[in-house]
C-alpha cells in the first residue's frame, strides 16, 4: 500500500507525494507523456535521442550531472514507446536542489550544437551496442514490424534505422521540446524522507512559474484485427536457432493484460512452469524458453521465445509451443497453479515496495493510466482473475490467425 | 510572471549535507551448534531475506565449473523433492530463492514474506543439507550452459570480461581461469556430490539475514540450521595466490566483421584492508566510477565514442584488482585507447581541481547513503567488510576519507597505481586504423 497526496499546479503539472521517513532518501520521478508512438515515422528514434539530449544542459544550468553529483544524488531516465521518465535519488535533505534542475530543464533547454552533435553519437554506438554487434540482438528490430503494420508500435523505441539518428538536427529538438516537455505533459512523483507541505512550496516556487504548454492530442492509427497467421525467416550466424511468437492482446489497462500477466507466469516462470517442465525438462527441445507480455499503453503483444536446442528444427519447436498452449484454451488451468502465480505476483509487489524509487516511477505511470490509486489496486486486480477468464483469454488470443512467428535459424556451419 | 522575476534560477539552491551518517549495523547472535548468524533488523515492508553463506567458491574447485555447478544444483532435486516439486512449493507462496557463487564463496538466498517464513525455511534446510543431484538435471543444466557459453563467446563484452582475470592473475591462479567449452564434459555428478560433503558443511557456514527480524525468526533458524555438529571442518588446499601476470602487456583478441570493440585495462591491486584501498577508491571514481567520471566526460560526453565506459575497483579475499571497461565504436577504437591513457596520466600529472574534489566527495558521501538504505542493502554493507575479516570502522575510515583526502594525496595514489606501463591492456574486436 502507497499512501500518497495529489494536487495540480495552475500551469497543469500533476504532482503526487509518498512520505517513507524510513529513509534519509528522496527520490524524484517526472513522466513526461510521449514517446516513440509519438514521433514522425521518418524521423524515429528520436524521443530516446532526446532523452539524452535532456542531460546536455539547460537554459540556466549548463551541467545537469554535475550540479546533481554535487547534491549526492543520482539519476538516470528511460524512453519507451510510450512514454519518456527521468528520474533521480538524492539525500533528502538537498531537495531543492531537484526541483531547480528538474524545472529549469522543463522550462527550456540549451539547445547547445555540440550536445547534439556527441548524443547522436552515443546514441548510434548505443544502437550497435543493443542491436547490431551481438548475437540475436537485430530481433528486436525485426519483431515490430512483423506485429504491427500501421500503429507506430511497428518501430522500436531506438529507431527503425541509425539514418534515422544520424540525421537528426537542431530544428526537429526545438520543435519536439515545444511540443511536449511542458508542465500540461508531465507528471511528477515525489516520495521519501520529505512532507506534502515542502513539496507544495518547492513546486509553487520552481514549477508554478513554467507557462502551459500545448501538447497535440493523440490520435494514433488502430492497428487492424490480425486475421491469418504471419511468418518471417531470418538466418543468422549464431550458435542456435530462436523462435519467437507474437500475440496481439490489450492494453496496459485492459482486463486481460493481467490474465496474459499470469498466463505468462503459469507457462514459463520458474523450474515448476508448463512450458519450461514439458519443452525444456521433458521433451528436451529448448535450452530455454521464456513468456512474456509488452506492458504497452496502447494494445501491446504476448511474446512465447525459445532458443533450440541443437538438431531441433524450428518446425517441430514451433508445433511444440502451439500444442502446450493449445491446452489453455481446452481445459481450465488448476485452480493451485493459478493460485501460486497470484502470490508471486503479490509478493513482488510487497517486494517492490522497498524502494522509493519503484514506488514514485509506479504512481507516476499509474497517474497517467488514470489515477495513482490504481496503483494500489494492482495486487486485487490479478486476484480477481478466474480460471474462466483464463481459458476464454487464451482461447481468443492465443491462436494462430492472431500470431506473428519469426524463425531465426542458425546459418548452417561450413 | 513576478515570481519568475524575482526567481533566480541560475544560482544552486543552498546544499545541506549532513555531517554525520548513521549506519544500523548488522547484530550477531549463534545458533546452539555455533553457527554465527549476523541479521539487520530493519524497513517497513513485511519481508526477510536469508543468506546461507559457505566458503565453497569457484577458488575450492579441483575440476573447472564444479563450485558453480553443485550451486546451481541445490535446487535441482533433493532425497525428498523434485526440482519442480521445489520450485512449486516456493512459487506457491512467493517465496524466491537465490544461488551464486564467487571466487571466494557460495550463497544459497532465500527473500521470503514474513507471513510465509515457516513455509520456507524447511525448503531452505533440505536443498543445502540433501541435494541429490540428480544426472538427468545435470546433464540438462551443462548442456543448456554450453549453448549459453557459446552465445556468449559471440559478445565482445563478454570475451573480454572472462580473459581480462586470465591476463592479471594467470590461467592457473585460482582467480585466473578461463572457461572453456570442453570443460562442461568433465562435470560429474560424484564431483557435485564430493564437493557439497566436503564444502556445504555446518562448520563452513554463516547466515546474514535482514529485514524483519524478529527473536522467532531467530528460533527458526536454530530449528533448522543450529542442530548439525561444527565441529567438522572443512579442509581448505592451501592456494599459491602469488599473481602470473601475463608477459604481453597489449592483447588483442580479433572477432571479424565487429562493429564495436570491447575494451579492458587494468592491473592487480591489494587486498580491501591495504591503507590504500579508500584514498584509490575515491581516485578511481574521479576517473571511471560515475556518471560524471573523466572517462565518460572524455570520451562518451565529449568524443562519442561509446554508450558507457567505466572503471571499478574489484576487492577478493586474497587479491585485489583495477579495471576500466568500455565497447567502443572499432573505427574509434584506437583513439579511445589514446583517450584513456591521457586520462591517466592526467590524474599523475595535475592534481585534480578543487571543485571536482568537492563534486565527488559530495557524490560519494550521497552515494554511500544510497547504499546504506532499506535492510537487504544494509545487510550487503555488511557482508562486504565481514567478507574481508573487517568490522565497521572500515566504513567510519571511509566516510572520515571522503572529509579529509586532498588533490595532493590522489595524485600520489596515481603515481603509485596508474603509471601506464602498469597497466594491462586487452582488446576484443576489431582495431581499425
Amino acid at each position: 500500500m502507497i499512501d500518497f497526496e495529489r494536487f495540480t499546479l495552475a500551469n497543469g503539472l500533476k504532482v503526487i507525494v509518498h512520505r517513507d521517513t524510513s529513509t534519509p532518501m528522496a527520490c524524484v520521478n517526472i513522466l513526461y507523456d510521449v514517446g516513440a508512438r509519438d514521433e514522425d515515422p521518418e524521423r524515429t528514434g528520436f524521443a530516446h535521442l532526446f532523452e539524452h539530449l535532456m542531460f546536455g544542459g539547460s537554459v540556466n544550468i549548463p551541467d545537469y550531472d554535475n550540479v546533481l553529483q554535487q547534491a549526492g544524488g543520482e539519476n538516470n531516465a528511460f524512453t519507451s514507446n510510450d512514454i519518456t521518465n527521468y528520474y533521480l535519488t538524492l539525500p533528502a535533505v538537498n531537495l531543492e536542489v531537484a526541483f531547480w534542475l528538474e524545472s529549469d530543464r522543463m522550462l527550456s533547454l540549451a539547445f547547445s550544437d555540440k550536445s547534439l552533435e556527441v548524443q547522436r553519437n552515443v546514441v548510434i554506438e548505443e544502437f550497435k551496442q543493443s542491436y547490431l554487434n551481438q548475437p540475436y540482438g537485430d530481433i528486436w528490430l525485426e519483431i515490430p514490424k512483423l506485429a504491427y503494420k500501421v500503429h507506430p508500435y511497428l518501430w522500436p523505441t531506438i529507431g527503425k534505422n541509425i539514418d534515422h539518428i544520424k540525421y537528426a538536427v537542431m530544428d526537429d529538438v526545438k520543435a519536439f521540446f515545444k511540443k511536449f516537455y511542458c508542465p500540461n505533459n508531465a507528471i511528477l512523483a515525489v516520495s521519501g524522507n520529505i512532507t506534502v507541505e515542502e513539496v507544495k512550496r518547492l513546486c509553487e516556487k520552481w514549477f508554478a512559474p513554467i507557462p502551459m504548454g500545448n501538447p497535440p492530442k493523440r490520435n494514433l492509427p488502430v492497428e487492424p484485427t490480425q486475421t491469418e497467421p504471419r511468418k518471417l525467416e531470418l538466418e543468422r550466424d549464431v550458435p542456435a536457432s530462436a523462435i519467437y511468437k507474437l500475440y496481439h492482446m490489450g492494453k496496459r489497462v485492459d482486463k486481460n493484460f493481467y490474465t496474459m500477466e499470469l498466463v505468462a507466469d503459469i507457462l514459463t516462470d520458474g523450474n515448476a512452469s508448463r512450458l519450461y517442465v514439458e519443452l525444456v525438462k521433458n521433451q528436451k527441445l529448448f535450452s530455454e524458453i521464456n513468456a512474456f507480455t509488452y506492458e504497452s499503453l496502447d494494445p501491446g503483444i504476448f511474446i512465447v521465445t525459445g532458443k533450440l536446442l541443437d538438431g531441433i528444427t524450428l518446425e517441430q519447436a514451433d508445433a511444440a509451443i502451439q500444442k502446450e498452449i493449445a491446452k489453455l484454451s481446452v481445459a481450465e488451468v488448476q485452480k493451485d497453479e493459478l493460485e501460486k502465480a497470484k502470490n508471486k505476483v503479490e509478493a513482488q509487489h510487497v517486494f517492490a515496495e522497498i524502494s522509493i524509487l519503484n514506488k514514485a516511477m509506479n504512481l507516476a505511470i499509474f497517474e497517467l493510466l488514470g489515477g495513482a490509486e490504481n496503483a494500489n489496486k494492482e495486487v486485487e486486480k490479478f486476484f480477481s482473475v478466474s480460471e474462466k477468464d483464463i481459458l476464454n483469454d487464451a482461447s481468443s488470443l492465443l491462436n494462430e490467425p492472431n500470431c506473428s512467428t519469426l524463425y531465426y535459424r542458425s546459418k548452417p556451419k561450413v | 510572471m513576478p515570481t519568475e522575476i524575482m526567481l533566480d534560477r541560475k544560482t544552486m539552491p543552498g546544499l545541506a549535507l549532513e555531517s554525520k551518517i548513521d549506519i544500523i549495523e548488522a547484530q550477531n547472535y549463534t545458533l546452539p551448534n555455533g553457527i554465527p548468524v549476523y541479521y539487520v533488523n530493519a524497513g517497513t515492508q513485511d519481508v526477510i531475506k536469508i543468506e546461507v553463506i559457505f566458503r565453497a567458491g569457484s577458488r575450492e574447485q579441483d575440476v573447472p565449473l564444479v563450485a558453480g555447478s553443485t550451486n546451481a544444483m541445490l535446487e535441482e532435486g533433493t532425497k525428498k523433492h523434485t526440482s519442480e516439486e521445489i520450485a512449486s512449493l516456493l512459487d506457491y507462496y512467493g517465496s524466491f530463492l537465490e544461488t551464486s557463487v564467487q571466487q571466494d564463496y557460495a550463497s544459497v538466498t532465500i527473500y521470503t514474506l514474513g507471513k510465509h517464513l515457516d513455509k520456507a525455511l524447511p525448503i531452505l534446510e533440505e536443498l543445502i543439507k540433501e541435494p541429490s543431484f540428480p544426472q538427468s538435471e545435470l546433464e540438462l543444466y551443462l548442456h543448456n550452459n554450453k549453448q549459453r557459453f557459446l552465445v556468449d563467446e559471440q559478445k565482445v563484452r563478454v570475451v573480454a570480461a572472462k580473459n581480462f582475470p586470465a591476463l592479471l592473475f594467470g590461467e592457473t591462479h585460482p582467480y585466473g581461469h578461463r572457461t572453456k567449452l570442453e570443460e562442461y564434459d568433465g562435470v560429474k555428478k560424484e564431483y557435485l556430490e564430493a564437493f557439497h560433503k566436503k564444502y556445504y558443511s555446518a562448520g563452513n557456514c554463516a547466515i546474514i539475514a535482514a529485514g524483519r527480524v524478529n527473536d522467532t525468526l531467530l528460533n527458526k533458524l536454530g530449528d533448522y540450521f543450529g542442530k548439525e555438529s561444527t565441529n567438522q571442518k572443512s579442509q581448505f588446499a592451501t592456494h599459491n595466490y602469488e599473481p602470473h601476470s601475463s608477459a604481453e602487456k597489449i592483447n588483442f583478441i580479433p572477432k571479424k566483421d565487429a562493429m564495436q570493440s570491447a575494451i579492458r585495462m587494468g592491473r592487480v591491486l591489494f587486498h580491501k584492508t591495504h591503507p590504500d584501498a579508500i584514498p584509490f577508491q575515491i581516485l578511481n571514481t574521479i576517473l571511471g566510477g560515475y556518471f560524471g567520471s573523466r572517462l565518460m566526460s572524455n570520451i562518451r560526453e565529449d568524443k562519442g565514442y561509446t554508450y558507457g565506459i567505466n572503471s571499478s575497483v574489484v576487492f577478493l579475499q586474497h587479491a585485489g584488482y583495477f579495471n576500466i571497461g568500455s565497447e567502443v565504436g572499432s573505427t574509434v577504437c584506437n583513439a579511445a585507447l589514446v583517450e584513456i591513457y591521457k586520462e591517466l596520466e592526467r590524474l599523475c600529472t595535475e592534481p585534480v581541481p578543487a571543485d571536482e574534489l568537492q563534486l565527488v566527495k559530495n557524490y560519494l558521501r550521497g552515494n554511500f547513503m544510497r547504499s546504506m538504505d532499506g535492510p537487504f542493502a544494509l545487510a550487503d554493507r555488511f557482508k562486504h567488510i565481514w567478507l574481508h575479516n573487517m568490522d565497521y570502522s572500515y566504513y567510519e575510515k571511509y566516510v572520515d576519507a571522503l572529509g579529509t583526502i586532498t588533490a595532493k594525496e590522489l595524485m600520489e595514489m596515481a603515481n603509485k597505481y596508474l603509471q601506464k606501463d602498469s597497466m594491462y591492456e586487452l582488446v576484443v574486436g576489431a582495431k581499425g586504423k
